[in-house]
């Protein structure tokens, strides 16, 4: 494990990452069916309270622990640098305090004004908690979107936590495919049911029944079920279903792939995914905030990272309905190009319309298609 | 105060029409707004001096009577087409598109054309009754009632009758940029920036920050921002050009004073309709380094790049937490850059307009000074010099300024109005 060595100012307050410690809420998952979803930060009540200078120190000894960082990550395993852990930096702060203080406060913490250092500031977390999240950012490289639950997607702001995967800003494009594409070319398809297979977050869901909300003008018809096989994502993606008022739209069902989708067999009007497609080899090699965090069960998508596509276009070939759209995420070119030889080889006559989409890094992340 | 800083405003701005050097003592108050002299400026400035009902010249008002009867005839004209069976379609809903282009200009009309019939009642009544020194009286008291909404209507009609630029109502992008100066021009760049953020909030605008590129001292080298909230483009859009600034620099040992500049930009907002914006003269890409990205990469950083083909233009975004959001606010840089360049395309193949009046429109011209040794603020197109710069640099006077402008703009369209006759 990496060696840092870094500036040490509450060493008492968190001592041993490894045990899970009452004062931080990076608890390890629990295995339980009954998960009660955590709070995301920037929702919790302001309860706690620091005075300015005691925020400023903290401030001071994070951004230090962010600077002292440099590119070690990047060169290490295309982790991020310290540039990168500044504006996380700020986003922890943004978070921690209420939106009404920020105009007065954040500019504060930057200055070297020394007037009303004993003004005390609403927090959403104790400060000691504060400094042991960062600490964990920082030496035990947990991904951000985890130490103040909730990740920005889209116009989304959705709760994550351990053993959820954290959505990635590849796959906000999936939305647009379904707006551009698929409603753009049969505005029926609004109507109906739509799946998301492998929902971790909901993101993808909750995004897609907005979508296709506003092309109905209202929620006439639109239906959108949500599957996971972890019992800690359908507890975490009914919840951000519930924060966003879509418990009339969006079901979220436990289970494999279209396991709990036997009731609507061929009746599909959509059915999008954003598979594990990690070979199985590469797993380890991974940035430490995914390979040491994330849940492996998102990731691992067997030997040659393919297997669950596979199953998914399987799948899509008997559960959409004549007409239907479907589109899943890739692990790239190679794979995008396997899945396409696939279904022109093994499913010919059953799809029209089989595309492959790049993401904004010009790499093909997505295949999709309409079935005949 | 207030009066006599409207009242400043007017004298600087006359300098400038060269009324004021016939005028031998411009600083009573009193006799300035006397309407002894015939001029069409003076008396229209009264507006802006003073809290009274403004008075519209007579020669203006002359002018405007013809305009107005123009209307009048133009309307009863398409009115009586648009009844007429053999109108086509085509014809018809241009007619009426014309209509209602007018209507607005003949509500107001129709309501100044009776309150005219009521004054020359009364006027008729006072001729007759002036034995009767209680309907007398009555009817002076009315009398001055229905000038004064005269007046007022009269007013509102030359205001209407102006040409209006469109974008006026629009919200805007900010852009502060340094420019010589290096450090300091860089640490001059985030004070113009925050003395524009401090004003929006004072105006109740919303300010959001939209990219901000520090230097080593923590200046800003770049920043942009968007504003929005009610008429921000037509209150900005004079903040364009060049602002240069005097002072000892904090990086300055010798105390030695040093002149830097920064370039500040206010483009109207606009969307993708307005810049008839094609997604296949766009390439959206994210500049991060290579990897395989997806699955394999947490990242925080979702910033993206758009780039323009047909212009060569580039906007990159990357302060917000959504690779989303970032892309929502590059498009909205992007169609402000889009837009602004048709419209200044669209002005240099016009006449003579009024925003070229107010300086030369162009963004390298200097329009003001922030002399900090000296404690003041002068505005090169107008004249004016403010002498409480720290005021101007919390936001707070900034509007010594942006009236002045304002008041020089609409004494061009009048210019204009009336030249055109």
């Amino acid at each position: 494990m990496l060696k840092l060595r870094l500036p040490g100012l509450s060493r008492g307050v968190c001592a041993n990452f490894r045990i899970p410690n009452p004062c931080c809420y990076s608890n390890s998952v629990s295995s339980s069916i009954d998960v009660k979803p955590k709070v995301p930060l920037y929702l919790r009540p302001p309860s706690f309270s620091a005075s300015l200078s005691e925020l400023s120190m903290w401030h001071k000894w994070a951004k230090n622990l962010a600077s002292s960082v440099g590119s070690t990550f990047v060169n290490l395993d295309n982790g991020p640098d310290s540039t990168l852990l500044h504006r996380e930096l700020n986003w922890l702060l943004q978070d921690l305090i209420e939106l009404q203080h920020h105009s007065e406060i954040l500019p504060r913490l930057e200055s070297s004004n020394n007037e009303n250092l004993d003004v005390r500031v609403a927090l959403r977390a104790p400060l000691e908690e504060i400094y042991c999240v960062w600490r964990q950012r920082i030496e035990e490289r947990r991904p951000f979107q985890y130490v103040v639950g909730c990740e920005h997607w889209r116009d989304l702001v959705l709760s994550v936590q351990e053993g959820v995967l954290i959505p990635r800003p590849e796959t906000e494009m999936i939305i647009e495919l379904v707006e551009d594409v698929a409603l753009n070319n049969s505005p029926e398809l609004a109507q109906g049911f739509w799946a998301d297979l492998g929902t971790g977050s909901g993101a993808i869901a909750i995004a897609a029944a907005r979508a296709l909300r506003s092309h109905v003008n209202g929620d006439a018809g639109c239906r959108v079920i949500a599957t996971d096989l972890s019992p800690v994502a359908v507890a975490v993606a009914t919840s951000n279903v519930q924060r966003y008022g879509l418990q009339d739209v969006v079901e979220v069902r436990k289970g494999s792939w279209f396991e709990p989708l036997k009731d609507v067999k061929g009746e599909l009007s959509g059915v999008l995914s954003n598979p594990p497609y990690i070979p199985s080899d590469d797993i380890s090699g991974l940035q430490a905030e995914v390979g040491r965090h994330e849940p492996t069960l998102a990731l691992d998508g067997g030997a040659s990272g393919i297997n669950d596509l596979l199953q998914l276009i399987d799948g899509v070939a008997s559960m959409l309905k004549p007409g239907g759209f479907f589109a899943f995420e890739t692990n790239g070119g190679k794979q995008c190009k396997f899945l396409v030889d696939y279904i022109q080889n093994e499913k010919p006559g059953r799809f029209r319309d089989i595309n492959i989409v790049s993401d904004f890094a010009g790499i093909q992340r997505f295949v999709m298609g309409f079935r005949l | 105060m207030k009066l006599s800083q409207g009242f400043s405003r007017c004298i600087n701005l006359l300098r400038q029409f060269q009324v004021a050097k016939s005028y031998p003592n411009p600083c009573n108050e009193r006799s300035f707004v006397l309407p002894a002299i015939p001029n069409i400026f003076l008396s229209f400035c009264r507006y802006y001096s003073t809290e009274l009902q403004p008075q519209v010249s007579s020669d203006l008002l002359k002018i405007m009577e013809q305009r107005l009867v123009a209307i009048e005839h133009r309307s009863a004209f398409l009115e009586n087409f648009i009844n007429q069976p053999e109108a086509s379609p085509t014809e018809y809903s241009k007619a009426n598109k014309e209509l209602r282009k007018l209507r607005d200009s003949m509500d107001l009309i129709s309501e100044l054309r009776t309150k005219q019939k009521e004054i020359d009642g009364l006027r008729t009544l006072m001729a007759e009754s002036s034995d009767d020194k209680d309907m007398l009286e009555m009817a002076t008291e009315d009398l001055h009632k229905a000038l004064e909404e005269e007046k007022r209507l009269q007013n509102l009609l030359l205001k209407s009758l102006l040409p209006r630029d469109d974008a006026d109502e629009r919200d805007c992008i900010l852009e502060v940029r340094a420019g010589t100066g290096g450090e300091e021009a860089s640490l001059f760049a985030m004070d113009v920036f925050k003395m524009y953020e401090r004003y929006s909030q004072k105006k109740g605008w919303r300010f959001e920050v939209v990219d901000i590129a520090e230097s080593d001292l923590k200046g800003y080298k770049e920043a942009s921002a968007a504003i929005s909230g009610s008429g921000v483009y037509g209150k900005l859009k004079f903040e364009s050009g060049i602002h240069r600034v005097q002072r000892v620099p904090v990086t300055e040992k010798s105390g030695r004073i040093h002149t830097s500049a920064v370039s500040v930009a206010i483009l109207p907002q606009a969307d993708e309709v307005d810049v008839r914006l094609r997604n296949e003269d766009l390439r959206i890409d994210t500049y991060r380094s290579g990897g395989s990205g997806g699955q394999h990469a947490n990242t925080t950083n979702s910033a993206v790049r758009i780039t323009h083909f047909p212009t060569g233009i580039t906007v990159s975004i990357q302060d917000e937490r959504s690779q989303h959001m970032n892309k929502a606010k590059a498009l909205k840089v992007l169609c402000a850059k889009l837009y602004e360049m048709e419209r200044s395309r669209l002005h240099t193949s016009r006449s003579k307009l009024r925003s070229e009046q107010i300086g030369s429109g162009d963004r390298s011209e200097r329009i003001r000074t922030y002399n900090f040794p000296q404690g003041r603020v002068t505005d090169h197109r107008v004249g004016i010099t403010y002498h409480a710069i720290d005021d101007v640099m919390q936001g707070e006077n900034l509007d010594v300024f942006v009236d002045a402008l304002l008041l020089q703009q609409e004494m061009d369209a009048i210019a204009t109005f009336s030249s055109a006759q």
